[in-house]
């Protein structure tokens, strides 16, 4: 989209004072800003553990409820501190964590150990008064929690069945988030609440209509002070090219879910800019083993071998993607695998390994969405092309949703897919999605024994140096010796924005609009 | 009358049957309701257990039985991604979509319509011509390449408007017009046909000869004759107003049943997308029967083959 410069100055000119969308009212002038999304809630809900949506509730989720160990989103997303000041361990199943003081729930009640118990008791998270999927959720994001013990009115202790050295990780990923017992309960049931949450995060509820929008005001006895702006305004704005128009048009201050291929666009106009980068979600491509093409691992490894990520996060991401280390992200700290790779392109040995195995041209299914994942059309046919020329018969099914793409009508051969860091360990995404309880194996795409016994180590080992052996070696049997998938890149995510506001995008697809990330 | 209403009426109720039976069977055929709401990350119990609650884990016959049977007792269902009553969903975006779709009727109708006389009474000419390239040009341009168009020009080059959203009734003028455009083409194009068939008639050359002045001709005996044809077309804009709003309601951010449609459809939250398509078939079969009876009334001569 070309578009002339006198309108854009005009537009550039008339955004830092956010004078489009501050309305003044008595002594509060703070701005209020609008933020166009692709998408606010893909459940149509605003209970995270409904809406299990990476790229849609992250974004605001974080500014209306909070953990107790909370991530460093001005940093590398390390724990910090969050509603708990501190944490230890007690044992192998038991971590204490101190309450922060004077923590004030959006209804103005303050935050106890009791609330925190609640959030994960029984009429919360595990109770047959739920609606089933949400306990099973919640037994996904705490598959051996006991109990929480009330130690004091500022002191909890989560308590777990079996040794589990990733619980404070957990505590710090969504699902974890703490709500207001009193809140809940006169909502009554989970529906009611599912559509309007209470937290203590900078934010509170003022309005939320699904597939439309959301507004939030500033909760001004947020401990982690003074919110900076008045009220947050969520629009959801499906098409890209309405989200940039409105961006440049001054109506919106942020336009999230930008293209790469319009990040040059935008920012060749003075006074916008795209920010963004790389995510804690790698773009991977999974093979079903039973298909007859793929039950030798050579030609699962050779389809890896045969696709060149750099060049594909060149001309698809502008750069701004990468080729990583594998199924895993530094964000892990010590669990992370230095010196391994994604299998190194080499087509000659990826056609080597497709002659050694005996492929005898049988057709493989390659099942993609349209454009459910950036760029996903044109890096599946790069992907495809990579792969026809090792000599492999390959043919794009585009899928219109992810029922079509699993089913097992037809011969399933590799589809898209991805994966995230949920918290600091691989347990987080290995196990989670390619561990014996993973989808990928619970569909019955892929099994290996020797991996499924590595994830009951990761997930209950207390020995770290044997678990960070134990990854490893799950590296080297689902990257190349027995292939569960392919890792083709990371993803990223880029937010176009006016120059002049003092925001930075953080590491992470959430928009924390927190005072410690506007600098004014 | 009553029985040619009657059979209308019963015509009517059929094709909202295969409506409904045809959307049941082709969503329920292609995705996985608790997939799309879900995603594929959520936990394969939990995945069985939506499954569950919401039956469909059922044969599908058993589903459609259960469905049909629960629409006859007036229980259009609830949604799968709230647990809300659909009828309730629905109800809560018909206002923003008439919002668009009634002004944008009245843009077809009062653009449409004269430039079509206009046209037909000075064939040939140079405005003939600029009305009809203008009006193939309004219902040729998808309505996604209007809107963006005028978003351009409206919104982002001269500021004037808004390009999205509902938040006055300034953001509505240019949903309203991608919406009004098109129609206005289409009804342009035929009332321009029609009048021009009118005019070649014998009683037009027979009032004219008898020295009836031309404005009495035309408003007399062309406009009546021209009516039928252009009021089949009206018919079928009216029963289209809600359908047409899917895409120019995405484009503009426009939080109407055609957006909710679309958000319905990619979840296969059957009992929402059944409302709609209840509330389309049934503002199209109405719309048919309103423009039926209304021969009748333009054409006395329909009229008297109906009571024979």
């Amino acid at each position: 989209m070309r578009l002339p410069r006198r309108t854009l100055l005009a537009a550039a000119a008339a955004v830092p004072t956010v004078a489009i969308a501050q309305t003044v009212t008595g002594a509060d002038t703070r701005p209020v800003i609008t933020i166009a999304v692709q998408k606010i809630a893909n459940s149509g809900t605003l209970d995270p553990l409904r809406e299990q949506s990476s790229n849609a509730s992250e974004r605001w989720l974080g500014s209306i409820q909070e953990t107790l160990i909370a991530r460093n989103q001005q940093g590398s997303l390390e724990r910090v501190p969050g509603l708990a000041t501190a944490w230890r361990r007690i044992d192998d199943r038991t971590v204490e964590l101190d309450l922060r003081p004077g923590v004030k729930f959006h209804n103005g009640d303050e935050l106890t150990a009791e609330d925190v118990a609640f959030s994960f008791g029984p009429e919360r998270m595990f109770g047959p008064t739920l609606p089933a999927d949400i306990p099973a959720i919640a037994h996904r994001h705490w598959p051996a929690l006991d109990r929480v013990e009330i130690v004091s009115k500022t002191t909890v202790r989560f308590v777990n069945k079996t040794p589990d050295l990733t619980m404070e990780g957990r505590l710090s990923a969504g699902g974890s988030e703490i709500t207001s017992r009193r809140a809940w309960q006169e909502a009554g049931d989970w529906q009611a609440n599912s559509q309007r949450i209470t937290g203590t995060g900078p934010y509170k509820l003022r309005r939320f209509q699904a597939d439309n929008s959301l507004i939030l005001d500033a909760h001004d006895e947020y401990w982690g002070g003074r919110p900076p702006i008045r009220a947050l305004r969520f629009l959801e704005v499906p098409e890209a090219a309405s989200r940039i128009a409105g961006l440049l048009a001054g109506e919106y201050q942020f336009a999230c879910d930008i293209p790469p291929d319009q990040i040059g666009p935008i920012e060749s106009h003075p006074g916008f800019e795209v920010q963004g980068g790389l995510v804690l979600n790698h773009r991977i491509i999974t093979f079903d083993e039973h298909h007859p093409a793929l039950v030798d691992p050579r030609v699962r490894l050779a389809m890896a071998q045969a696709i060149d990520g750099q060049s594909i996060v060149d001309a698809l991401w502008a750069g701004r993607a990468r080729v990583p280390a594998g199924l895993q992200w530094p964000f892990y700290g010590d669990m992370f695998v230095p010196g391994w790779t994604v299998p190194k392109y080499d087509p000659d040995a990826a056609a080597a390994l497709v002659k050694a195995a005996g492929y005898k041209g049988e057709p493989i299914a390659y099942r993609v969405r349209n454009n459910y994942y950036t760029a996903e059309i044109p890096t599946a046919e790069i992907v495809a092309e990579s792969w026809k020329a090792i000599g492999l018969d390959v043919a794009i099914e585009v899928k219109e949703n992810w029922g079509q793409v699993l089913d097992h009508a037809g011969p399933r051969g590799v589809r898209d897919w991805s994966n995230s860091a949920v918290f600091d360990d691989p347990v987080s995404s290995i196990v989670n999605q390619h561990g014996p309880d993973g989808a990928q194996q619970q569909d019955g795409e892929w099994t290996n024994a020797e991996m499924n016994r590595l994830s009951v180590e990761l997930e209950t080992g207390t020995d770290r140096a044997r678990r960070k052996q134990a990854f490893a070696r799950m590296l080297q049997i689902c990257e190349r010796e027995d292939p569960a998938y392919i890792v083709l890149h990371q993803n990223a995510v880029f937010t176009a924005k006016p120059k002049a506001l003092p925001w930075r995008q953080p590491p992470s697809f959430f928009l924390d609009f927190s005072a410690r990330n506007w600098t004014a | 009358m009553l029985r040619f209403i009657a059979l209308r009426l019963a015509r009517s109720a059929l094709t909202i049957i295969l409506v409904v039976t045809f959307a049941f069977a082709v969503l329920r055929l292609s995705g996985d309701p608790a997939l799309a709401i879900m995603s594929p990350d959520a936990p394969v119990e939990a995945i069985a257990a939506f499954r569950h609650s919401w039956g469909l884990d059922q044969p599908l016959y058993i589903q459609y039985v259960r469905y049909f049977l629960a629409i006859l007792h007036g229980d259009l269902g609830q949604s799968m991604r709230d647990g809300r009553p659909a009828i309730d969903l629905v109800m809560e975006r018909i206002p923003a979509t008439l919002a668009l779709a009634l002004p944008a009727l009245a843009l077809k109708i009062g653009l449409g319509m004269p430039a079509g006389i206009y046209a037909a009474l000075h064939r040939n000419s140079l405005t003939d011509r600029l009305v009809m390239a203008g009006a193939v040009a309004g219902f040729t341009v998808p309505s996604f390449v209007l809107g963006l168009l005028l978003v351009l020009l409206f919104a982002v080059q001269l500021g004037w408007l808004p390009s999205g959203g509902d938040e006055s009734w300034r953001s509505a003028i240019l949903p309203v017009l991608t919406l009004g455009l098109g129609g206005a083409g289409i009804l342009a194009r035929f009332t321009r046909s029609a009048m021009l068939e009118v005019l070649g008639q014998p009683y037009i050359r027979t009032a004219s000869a008898k020295g009836v002045p031309w404005g009495a001709v035309v408003r007399g005996h062309a406009l009546p004759n021209a009516a039928i044809p252009t009021v089949t077309v009206i018919g079928f804009l009216i029963g289209s107003l809600m359908a047409g709003s899917v895409v120019v309601e995405s484009v503009f951010s426009w939080p109407g049943v055609g957006r909710q449609l679309v958000v319905a459809v990619a979840n296969r939250d059957l009992a929402v997308v059944q409302v709609i398509l209840l509330m389309v078939a049934s503002t199209m079969v109405a719309a048919n029967l309103i423009v039926d009876l209304l021969y009748g009334v333009l054409d006395p001569r329909l009229r008297n083959a109906v009571a024979h």
